[in-house]
């Protein structure tokens, strides 16, 4: 309440100068007159309350009138001490200037007393020229602390020594003019036991130090410090939400700042604002800016959200297939052995199924084993299913795709339509004749024209003449002790019976007896090879230009011409072949060891031997002349090479493809060639269609030896291999130029003996019946019929 | 200026790319690829050259066309796959920075097919490009609904999310449901892997593999990766099926689904299809008292009896000349769509093939019974297989799930009760006193049979839906042992070993003589004297031969007749050589006509080995004249051939020693 009335107090001091005719109503008077005089006061207050009951005021006032009278005493204790040591009005005056600065710090001494105390010697009051009251107010000295408004009361210098240094002194300090500041007179012990056992208010049992008076708080402090505790705003007075002064709106102006008229663009819509409209309205249409959702719910909405279907397939249009594309294969349906029930013979046995388990998984031809169930309940899950369908799905994305042709056919209708080898009769099936007799190997043999008498000649040096059907020796000559008869030919006529024989250097020509040899074919036979002499010797005197001639004839001597032997021929090197042109008036050899002079081509009519080759690229093997045209084949170690002899050229060169060829047979007809190699392959070569063979045949197990077509009329041939077997062909070459000729193996023939790995080593075919003879290493002539 | 031809510019070099090459061509990840791959259907090809086409390719170089290759650059699908990539790569760099928050946006906004089951792209236009008529994508069913069938039936996993399965699950009963509303389900098969199922939609045979509803083991490295790829591809391609197969028959997709039904385990009830511009079509017309209904649908019944007079009077030809025209302007007015007959009028024209009029329609096999299925049978797989025949009730115990017919067991409507339970031996005796008397307990004991229903194991749907009619029930009955249940897919060629021809039809002419003749040598010893003593009894001429057989030959041991089953040619000769020696000297000893017969058989065997040998010998010549690379390939072919028969000898000889085993056991009894 005190506090309260201390405010209203000051309050109305500031309000005071405002209130200029408050001041002029005459209470100057009484203030001046009694300086502390509350009384005087009273009716300032009472004219300054607002609302306020007199009573109350009155009261108030009297309360505080006798706090201040305490705070009175004690002011007045301190002034009556101080004075005593103070002498001079002057310092009077400060004393009490101090007092009031102290009143700051030290409530309890009413301000208000002391202001008007100041305010009595500030101004005077004087009439103006209108009568009015005017202030004039005392001019301020400006001295040193005029306006110092920190400076304090009696301020004790001694710093920071404890005052109890001073205990033993009545003065408690030094003010700032090295005066002493005497203690103030503590109460007698009767009064500091009555304070100590009454403690007042404020009381905090400390000491001033300035002063060395006891440090109590006042009633506005202990206020202060218990708003401060309640964690108020320490002034109650401080409003902390005061109203907003609107410092413009407020205020209305008159006039308006600018004359300029409004512009246009303030009363049309922005069109940049448009534009930014206009961005948002699209990107919410186009649903990229959504509205705003929780993110849990826009999850659940998405989820709910069913994928949407439509028709596909509205406008569908067939696409050919693009033909690069190998669409998947299906799986295999199931087949019996899948089922939980599967028929009882499909249930695997104990070994199969032990077989199935001890094998590695990759190698099972089936993943899975045959199980019954008997009943459905029984079936437990198939356990590999999950991996049986991905590996499905990697074959789908990783196999590479290959399209075979898987063909879904019968294997037998691959094979060619071959007659039946009924149809293809006659052919030699078995051993008709044995012709035995000669020692060691026979080399060759041959049939003669007309059929009834074989010729053959072995390793013993003996040319044999045998009657064809029963086998029978009816002629036998000596050719040579030391070498074998390489080769025997018959000359190709009927009106002559002569032999051709080739035994190292040497060709014999003879004229064998036989019983179908009648004396006038003898004689004719003899005058064929007796015509040459003249020209012989005729062309030996006239070639004698130091040159060996390619060839000698000469009669063999007496010995062998007594046995028929008329003619010896003598070359530079060992002949194997001798083959006569159909006419009979030419042959040809060859010798595969002699260099330039192989092949040699002898006319029998002249005795005359020409070299036809005086280069040849490769060894020749054998040597044929065409049955119908002047063509002369010679065949190297690798291609037969096609002479004309009329034009003296070379027309065709053959390759059978063979590593090295052993001998060759030309058809009758004069198209096809049989070539047999010693690496075991028959070759076919029709040779208006190509140079290369057209069939190639390969049965045999060892070299093939010989080939020889047959000569009269009937479509077959036959090789000879040193597998100790012949293999009789069907070849019947049609008349149509178009049609390939068709060859069919129809039988082998096994009969000879291997001997030091040779078997069969030559053939011939009787001229007319399907018969054919063989010479064998094992000693022996088989006629085959 | 001759254009120079350089190496790897032209030809195979550049036809084909290697996969390294081609995922760098499309600046993608190897998994993108492959996905990309998998989608598109790009596969790997094997270029006839591989040195051609690479020098440094190995063997397990994969090559891809090029063309192919260029084909993907194309694809919308790579801009997606690149998106994806980037916002990776954002998200991997905002955990990089700590930056968690955004990594988090970031992640929501990634489409995690692996993890939500729902892409943020769409695969229509792939399966648009990869089929451009609908019977291209049915030809390609197959591997389709294998696939989502296994998938519906897996376990949910980190790999394979729950949603996942849900979606195939549903496309799966869809396509069912198709299938039972057209009845076009045409065979199926219970496989030890599963249950095979061939249907006919639109002409093509789609054939696909249900798993046993269990759960699916995991074994091996299996990529889930690959196979949701697969998956995802299907389901996209199994929704645009159904949903054409669905409005070509006039239904709307999708049908209506009933989640709450689907949770108690209805399966296929759970779903009900309406009528694109209809009302839900009543599936459960039948739910109501089974008497009413127990007779066949009126509807169906006349069309049965319309067609059965149709056949009456194909067969019947023209025995009643007045009803026939009466009839024809009948059948004039009601067009239908069923085809018409060609019947050749004058003699010399071609006979066109046209489908057979089927007296046994599928829709109607089972249409006029009603079926309660145990609870230890298969449901899922039954209810299926009988709806899609033509059944319209089906109860099952309550255990089995919501959506059957009834629960009630003892409902008076079931005619067919499918059971999968052995016969429980101690009731068995009690169970013919009692079985009629007990007829109104409710409690039933394990071997009680209502009257008036038949009692048929699982397999007998099966056998009578692939045999296209009823099968006998009795053989079926529960407890009996069943016939082998035979795969519906086996087309068995010329000379194929066939488990439903007796074995005489089908065996060789060897084999038969060789069985024969084993059958004369091949009696036990002891029983000599019995079948002696029973002489009069004995009619046929093979058991008569047997009997002198064993007089004369029992001395032969067991042992070198199996010998001789053996192609082991010289054993047989030697055999033979024993034979007819023993032949030679018994004809001294004995004059029975029995010998000739043996004697005749044996000569038989004999001609036909030399024949054998001739035509191998023929053979051998003909072969000859092959060239080589075609003499390699009737090889070749000639060699699964052979390992064909062998199999199916063997299978054969099987088959005879267990028949044998049969008529002796049955001899003995």
């Amino acid at each position: 309440m005190g506090l309260k009335q201390a405010d209203k107090k000051r309050k109305s001091v500031a309000a005071d100068p405002q209130s200029d005719d408050e001041l002029g109503n005459g209470l100057f008077d009484g203030v001046l007159s009694a300086s502390e005089d509350e009384d005087d006061y009273v009716p300032s207050g009472e004219e300054d309350g607002v609302g306020e009951s007199d009573s109350e005021v009155t009261e108030g006032s009297e309360d505080e009138d006798e706090e201040e009278d305490d705070a009175e005493d004690d002011d007045a204790f301190l002034s009556d001490d101080i004075p005593s040591d103070i002498d001079g009005e002057e310092e009077m005056g400060k004393l009490v200037k101090e007092a009031t600065e102290l009143e700051i710090t030290e409530p309890g001494v009413d301000p208000k007393r002391k202001e008007t105390g100041d305010v009595e010697q500030n101004y005077r009051v004087e009439k103006d020229a209108n009568g009015g009251e005017r202030y004039v107010y005392e001019e301020v000295d400006p001295v040193y602390d005029s306006d110092d408004s920190d400076a304090k009361g009696p301020v004790n210098t001694i710093g920071e020594i404890p005052l109890t240094f001073y205990d033993s002194y009545p003065h408690i300090g030094y003010d700032i003019n090295g005066k002493k500041i005497m203690r103030p007179a503590t109460g007698d012990a009767l009064q500091s036991l009555l304070d100590s056992i009454e403690v007042p208010k404020g009381w905090t049992g400390l000491t001033d130090v300035n002063t060395g008076n006891p440090l109590n708080l006042t009633q506005e402090e202990l206020e202060l410090v218990r708003r401060v505790q309640m964690g108020l705003i320490p002034n109650e007075l401080e409003d902390p939400y005061p109203d907003t002064v609107e410092y413009f709106t407020s205020v209305e102006e008159k006039m308006p700042l600018s004359s300029a008229p409004e512009p246009k663009r303030r009363f049309l819509p922005s069109k940049n604002e448009a534009k930014q409209i206009m961005k948002l309205v699209r990107a919410i249409r186009e649903g990229r800016i959504l509205p705003y959702k929780p993110h849990e719910e826009r999850e659940r909405e998405e989820e709910e959200k069913e994928e949407v279907h439509f028709d596909l397939w509205q406008n569908e249009e067939y696409q050919e297939p693009n033909p690069m594309h190998i669409p998947a294969p299906k799986l295999p349906p199931p087949g019996y052995d899948l089922s939980y029930n599967p028929p009882q013979e499909y249930l695997p046995t104990q070994e199969e199924r032990e077989e199935w388990e001890n094998a590695d998984p990759e190698d099972r031809e089936k993943e899975y084993l045959p199980q019954q169930y008997n009943a459905l309940r029984k079936v437990p899950a198939w356990g590999s299913l999950v991996k049986e369908r991905f590996e499905r799905c990697m074959d789908l994305y990783l196999a590479p795709r290959v399209r075979k042709n898987r063909l879904n056919i019968d294997p037998n209708s691959l094979l060619p339509k071959l007659p039946s080898p009924s149809e293809l009769k006659p052919f030699p099936t078995v051993v008709q004749t044995i012709f035995r007799g000669h020692e060691g190997r026979v080399r060759s043999v041959s049939v003669d024209p007309t059929g009834v008498a074989l010729a053959t000649g072995g390793d013993d040096g003996t040319v044999r003449v045998w009657e064809l059907l029963t086998g029978r020796q009816v002629w036998s000559v000596k050719l040579s002790s030391d070498e074998p008869v390489n080769t025997v030919r018959w000359r190709p006529t009927k009106d002559s019976f002569i032999l051709a024989a080739a035994t190292g250097e040497d060709v014999f020509m003879m004229v064998p007896t036989h019983a179908s040899v009648t004396p006038a074919l003898d004689q004719a036979s003899r005058d064929v090879l007796a015509t040459g002499f003249g020209y012989a010797t005729h062309k030996q005197q006239q070639a004698p230009d130091g040159k060996e001639p390619p060839a000698k004839w000469a009669r063999p001597g007496t010995k062998l011409e007594d046995e028929g032997v008329l003619i010896r021929i003598t070359v530079r090197s060992t002949i194997k072949v001798i083959n006569w042109h159909r006419r009979g008036d030419h042959f040809a050899t060859v010798s595969p060891t002699g260099q330039r002079s192989s092949v040699a081509i002898h006319t029998l009519s002249k005795h005359l031997t020409q070299i036809p080759f005086r280069k040849l690229s490769g060894l020749a093997q054998t040597a044929a002349f065409h049955p119908l045209r002047p063509l002369f084949f010679v065949a190297t170690q690798r291609t037969i090479r096609c002479y004309d002899l009329q034009k003296l050229e070379l027309i065709k060169v053959v390759q059978p493809g063979a590593k090295w060829i052993s001998s060759f047979d030309i058809h009758p007809g004069g198209d096809n060639l049989i070539v047999g190699s010693y690496d075991k392959r028959l070759l076919w070569h029709d040779m208006d269609l190509s140079n290369r063979p057209y069939k190639t045949m390969r049965f045999h197990g060892e070299a093939i030896r010989q080939v020889r077509y047959h000569r009269g009329g009937l479509p077959l041939f036959a090789d000879a291999s040193d597998d100790g077997s012949l293999q009789i062909f069907h070849g019947k070459v049609p008349n149509d130029q178009l049609e390939n000729p068709t060859i069919v193996p129809v039988k082998m023939l096994k009969g000879h003996k291997v001997v030091n790995k040779l078997g069969v080593l030559d053939i011939d075919w009787h001229p007319r019946e399907p018969w054919c003879v063989s010479a064998g290493a094992d000693g022996t002539a088989r006629l085959w019929m | 200026m001759v254009k120079r031809n350089r190496k790897g510019e032209s030809g195979q070099a550049k036809n084909y790319i290697t996969r390294t090459q081609a995922v760098k061509k499309l600046q993608l990840s190897l998994p993108d690829f492959r996905k990309l791959c998998i989608w598109k259907g790009i596969y790997p090809r094997e270029p006839r050259n591989r040195r051609k086409v690479s020098k440094s390719a190995t063997a397990s170089t994969t090559f891809y066309y090029t063309k192919d290759i260029q084909y993907l650059l194309h694809e919308p699908l790579l801009q997606k796959f690149r998106d994806q990539k980037v916002l990776e790569k954002k998200i991997s760099r905002a955990l990089g920075r700590g930056d968690v928050s955004d990594a988090s946006r970031l992640e929501r906004n990634a489409a995690r097919p692996d993890k939500t089951g729902k892409p943020r792209y769409t695969l229509n236009h792939v399966i648009r490009e990869r089929y451009p008529t609908f019977i291209d994508a049915i030809r390609d069913l197959d591997d389709c609904l294998s696939m989502l069938f296994l998938f519906a039936n897996l376990p949910s996993t980190t790999a394979v999310p729950a949603k996942m399965i849900a979606r195939c699950e549903r496309l799966c009963l869809e396509f069912q449901h198709y299938l039972i509303t057209t009845n076009s389900l045409r065979k199926s098969f219970l496989s030890i892997k599963g249950i095979y199922y061939q249907a006919n939609i639109q002409g093509e045979d789609v054939l696909w593999l249900v798993p046993y509803k269990f759960n699916q083991r995991v074994v091996g490295d299996v990529d889930f990766r690959i196979m949701g790829t697969f998956v995802e591809f299907y389901m996209t391609l199994l929704g645009f099926v159904n949903y054409r197969l669905y409005t070509s028959i006039g239904l709307k997709y999708p049908p209506k689904f009933d989640q709450l039904k689907d949770d108690q385990g209805a399966e296929l009830a759970a779903f009900s299809l309406e009528g694109a511009n209809l009302a839900t079509i009543d599936q459960a017309e039948a739910v109501t008292n089974g008497e009413t209904e127990h007779g066949p649908d009126p509807k169906v019944q006349a069309q049965v009896d319309q067609l059965m007079l149709q056949l009456r009077e194909e067969s019947g030809g023209d025995t009643t000349a007045e009803e026939t025209p009466a009839e024809d302007a009948e059948g004039e007015d009601k067009p239908s769509d069923a085809i018409d007959k060609f019947e050749p009028v004058a003699p010399g024209g071609d006979v066109l093939p046209q489908p057979s009029y089927s007296s046994n329609d599928p829709a109607q096999l089972f249409a006029p019974f009603t079926f309660f299925l145990s609870r230890e049978t298969p449901r899922q797989s039954l209810e299926f297989i009988l709806r899609a025949f033509g059944c319209k009730r089906i109860g099952w115990d309550s255990v089995l799930g919501e959506g059957s017919f009834t629960t009630d067991e003892s409902d008076p409507s079931i005619t067919h009760q499918i059971v999968d339970r052995p016969l429980v031996q101690a009731a068995m005796d009690e169970e013919a006193g009692d079985g009629e008397d007990n007829q109104t307990a409710q409690k039933l004991g394990p071997n009680h049979r209502y009257p008036g229903r038949v009692y048929v194991q699982p397999q007998w749907v099966w056998d009578s839906v692939n045999d296209e009619e009823l099968k006998s029930p009795e053989l079926y009955a529960p407890g009996a042992g069943l016939p082998p249940h035979l795969s519906p897919f086996v087309k068995t060629a010329q000379g194929q070993y066939d488990p439903t021809i007796p074995l005489e039809e089908q065996q060789t002419e060897a084999e038969a003589i060789d069985a024969q003749l084993e059958d004369a040598d091949g009696q036990p010893h002891d029983e000599e004297s019995e079948v002696e003593n029973d002489m009069d009894i004995a009619s046929g001429d093979e058991e008569e031969e047997e009997e002198e057989e064993d007089g004369d030959f029992g001395g032969f041991p067991g042992e070198e007749n199996e010998a001789s089953d053996d192609e082991d040619e010289s054993a047989t000769l030697e055999r033979q050589r024993e034979l007819e020696a023993e032949m030679a000297g018994k004809s001294v000893q004995s004059k029975k006509p029995a010998d000739a017969k043996t004697k005749a058989k044996l000569e038989e065997k004999k001609a036909l080995e030399k024949k054998k040998k001739q035509e191998a010998e023929d053979l051998e010549r003909a072969k000859g004249m092959l060239s080589k690379k075609k003499r390699k390939l009737f090889e070749q072919m000639q060699y699964t051939n052979n390992k064909k028969s062998a199999e199916d000898m063997k299978l054969r000889a099987k088959r005879r020693k267990m028949e044998k085993e049969a008529a002796a056991k049955k001899n003995k009894a």
